[in-house]
């Protein structure tokens, strides 16, 4: 008869103890779980995780490879900050992708706030189909950009472009214009089409903004006898000054760092005129395999947008 | 029967797991061997289907999986970056021009492959693919394509303003002025796509112009003859081109050749091939002349392609069967074939092939090889090369002109864009 089959009182005892201490565990465990401050922290920890996995660990890889000579697929070595500087002081290509990155983000962020928060106003208003409506102008915004942006560049072909060939029948223009082979128009194409895709993100959340306000300051203000642009100034752009400093950073960063749509419609062309410092990065760190500079090239955004996020989060917060 | 309780399950399939985890060995129900390459996406779709076919050939023949994956031309460049950085991804990866020498430290030796081919192929190989491909005393890459880029032209629209097809620069210059004005204008993309190199260094050379040096390390960009060639882009731009050239990629040309609209354009015949597989009208109307010549001679830059296998890949030795069954004698007639024209191996025994000997407007093509040279030459290829075409210098100095700079100033500008490489490349 084997000591299984036979257990002694000792053992006989520890199983009778074993859910006991088991149930203890559990309980004690309930308990440490209900500070608050412990499950604050677990909750936050598969977030801490990702962001730790695929943010904080590609920046530091990314900083590191900036201050290096790095070529892709050999290891590079310290330089410092040769990169920053060689960049800034001799690359007249990346001077140009400066200029370019602040006249984009500054052109298109500003068409968008007034467009968006003139097509949140009218979403605002009693329409028939709203719903459709509201539904409809997500579109954009909705489609996978790389995508929406192929049908752009049919739009601004050399030989099929539809705008041409509107602006002809129109007796607008008498010869078709290079929308992607002229520096300026090029740059006012990718404008365009950041502002179509970028719209309606402003128009839904202004439009959420709008909704919030209560209805009876504007009839209070009605009564008061303050007219349609008085009622806009005094009571709608104060109370949605929040949320636009909120949009207009967001976006700000979406655009500042855009990609997409200057890759598919010009490549950065013609002579340039259009890179953005992703892009830019993307040719000089992917393309021609020049990792370190490509890295470096990627990070001048950092600070820029750090300003960027500060100024307008220490806006928003002072405004809350 | 049992029913498997989650609990079951669950330690079922972590026990599982981690067994593949430890020992990095899948179970046996997935462990049918797949050897994988990628390619571009061929500007004639004949040939990838092609590729596809005999893929499933060598599967059936050896019992292993067998895929090829295909991305635009522009894209290969940074697939290649990333599958060296993360050291993961297909076992055979096409490299064009310079690329093969940027991942030289990358790629298995394939000595043992060529020497094999070149028995049956003998080892007259066009100069320019050995250069491209055979890196300090080895075979890197398995050239596969090798396209001549002679003009492409519309005979009716030349007929029309009494010019024959042209046989120098000077002449594409001459008639192109003619056809600006009867609204079909020559097409050269001076933006940033491969064509835009293709046809700066084989402009440049024809005029006697160079970028660097034979050394590879002094820059030549500021001379008399590289000015010749700005000026003559400027005229050409002015007299004989649209605008439209500055944004196009490397379709841009081809598309207004087969729109009817361009009527000469300087690339491989894949707008003919097009026009032929689509049966589209212009197919009748497109010729092809040889490659132009200039002051210094007939020279153009062809984009040699080939295949090699990165050394992180598992399945080294089946990639190497796979290249020995793709480049068999019978495999190869068939995807040269299928490439209408466009697809020429490195040896010239393949000059007999009967897709250059049927249609007569394909003949002249195998005997251009004697006028192709390697971006960069007289230099070698190297890394700066393929630096200097990534990031556009040359088509860029030239837009630059042509936007408004004097050649002096732009030619200063590649010159120290050029610089500038130089000192960052090790």
């Amino acid at each position: 008869m084997s000591l299984a089959s036979n257990p002694t009182p000792k053992s006989r005892e520890g199983s009778l103890l074993l859910p006991a201490v088991r149930l203890t565990v559990w309980r004690e465990l309930g308990q440490v779980l209900q500070r608050e401050h412990v499950m604050g922290y677990l909750l936050v920890l598969p977030a801490v995780l990702l962001l730790v996995g695929l943010v904080a660990y590609p920046f530091i890889i990314a900083l590191w490879l900036s201050l290096t000579d790095a070529y892709v697929g050999r290891g590079g070595d310290f330089i410092g900050l040769r990169n920053f500087l060689t960049l800034f002081m001799e690359d007249d290509i990346f001077r140009q992708t400066l200029r370019n990155s602040i006249l984009f983000t500054t052109s298109a962020v500003a068409i968008k706030t007034v467009l968006g928060l003139s097509l949140a106003l009218l979403l605002a208003q009693n329409l028939r189909l709203k719903r459709l409506i509201r539904g409809a102008v997500l579109l954009p915004w909705v489609i996978p950009t790389a995508l929406s942006t192929l049908g752009w560049l049919w739009m601004f072909d050399s030989l099929y472009s539809v705008i041409n060939w509107t602006l002809l029948r129109l007796g607008v223009i008498d010869k078709g214009l290079q929308w992607l082979g002229t520096p300026h128009l090029a740059m006012i194409a990718v404008i365009t089409v950041n502002v179509w895709r970028g719209l309606p993100f402003y128009a839904i959340t202004l439009l959420a903004g709008l909704m919030s306000i209560n209805p009876e300051l504007y009839e209070a203000a009605e009564s008061d006898g303050a007219d349609a642009w008085a009622r806009f100034r005094y009571i709608t752009l104060p109370l949605l000054r929040p949320v636009l400093a909120v949009v207009i950073l967001f976006s700000t960063i979406l655009t500042f760092a855009d990609f997409n749509i200057v890759y598919v419609l010009t490549r950065g062309g013609p002579v340039n005129s259009t890179h953005l410092f992703a892009t830019f990065a993307y040719q000089a760190g992917l393309q021609a395999g020049k990792i370190g500079e490509g890295s470096a090239i990627a990070l001048f955004m950092f600070p820029v947008l750090a300003v960027i996020v500060y100024l307008q989060l220490h806006y928003a917060r002072r405004e809350i | 029967m049992n029913q498997l309780t989650r609990r079951q399950f669950i330690g079922s399939a972590t026990a599982g797991l981690a067994g593949i985890l430890a020992f990095r060995v899948p179970p046996a129900i997935a462990q049918k061997r797949e050897v994988t390459m990628l390619g571009w996406s061929h500007f004639v779709p004949e040939s990838d289907a092609k590729l596809k076919q005999l893929l499933e050939k060598f599967a059936r023949e050896v019992n292993v999986g067998a895929r090829s994956d295909h991305v635009p031309n522009v894209q290969l460049a940074t697939k290649q970056a990333a599958e060296v950085q993360t050291k993961a991804g297909h076992d055979l990866m096409m490299f064009y021009n310079e690329q093969t020498w940027r991942y030289r430290d990358h790629l298995v030796d394939l000595d043992d492959v060529v020497g094999e081919l070149n028995k049956k192929y003998g080892t007259d190989i066009y100069p320019f693919c050995k250069e491209a491909f055979f890196i300090n005393g080895h075979w890197k890459a398995l050239e596969s394509i090798w396209p001549a880029i002679p003009g492409n032209y519309l005979q009716s629209k030349f007929r029309q303003v009494g010019e024959g097809p042209p046989d120098t620069w000077a002449d594409v210059l001459r008639a192109g002025k003619k056809l600006k004005k009867i609204g079909h204008p020559v097409g050269i993309q001076i933006s940033h796509c491969i064509d835009a190199h293709t046809t700066f260094w084989s402009i440049a050379w024809c005029f006697g112009a160079k970028v660097l040096e034979a050394d590879g390390k002094t820059i030549a960009i500021n001379s008399p003859k590289m000015a010749e060639v700005i000026e003559y882009y400027k005229e050409l731009y002015s007299d004989a081109m649209e605008p439209e050239v500055l944004s196009w990629d490397d379709a841009g040309n081809n598309r207004c050749l087969n729109a009817g609209r361009c009527a000469w354009i300087h690339n491989p015949v894949s707008p003919y091939a097009v026009a032929i597989d689509k049966k589209l009208p212009i197919a009748d109307d497109i010729n092809h002349h040889s490659t132009p010549a200039g002051p210094a001679g007939r020279f153009f830059a062809p984009n040699a392609r080939g295949y090699g296998i990165w050394k992180f890949s598992k399945n080294v030795e089946l990639a190497k069967d796979l290249l020995r069954f793709l480049f068999r004698e019978d495999n190869l007639r068939e995807w040269i074939q299928a490439g209408n024209g466009f697809n020429h191996p490195m040896w010239r025994y393949w000059e007999k092939h009967p897709v250059w000997n049927t249609d007569p407007k394909l003949r002249l093509l195998p005997a251009e090889g004697v006028f192709g040279r390697m971006r960069g030459w007289p230099a070698s290829p190297s890394d700066v090369i393929g630096v200097i075409d990534d990031l556009y210098i040359l088509p860029d100095m030239v837009a630059k002109a042509i936007g408004g700079m004097s050649t002096k100033d732009a030619m200063a500008w590649g010159t120290d864009q050029v610089k500038r490489i130089l000192a960052t490349m090790r």
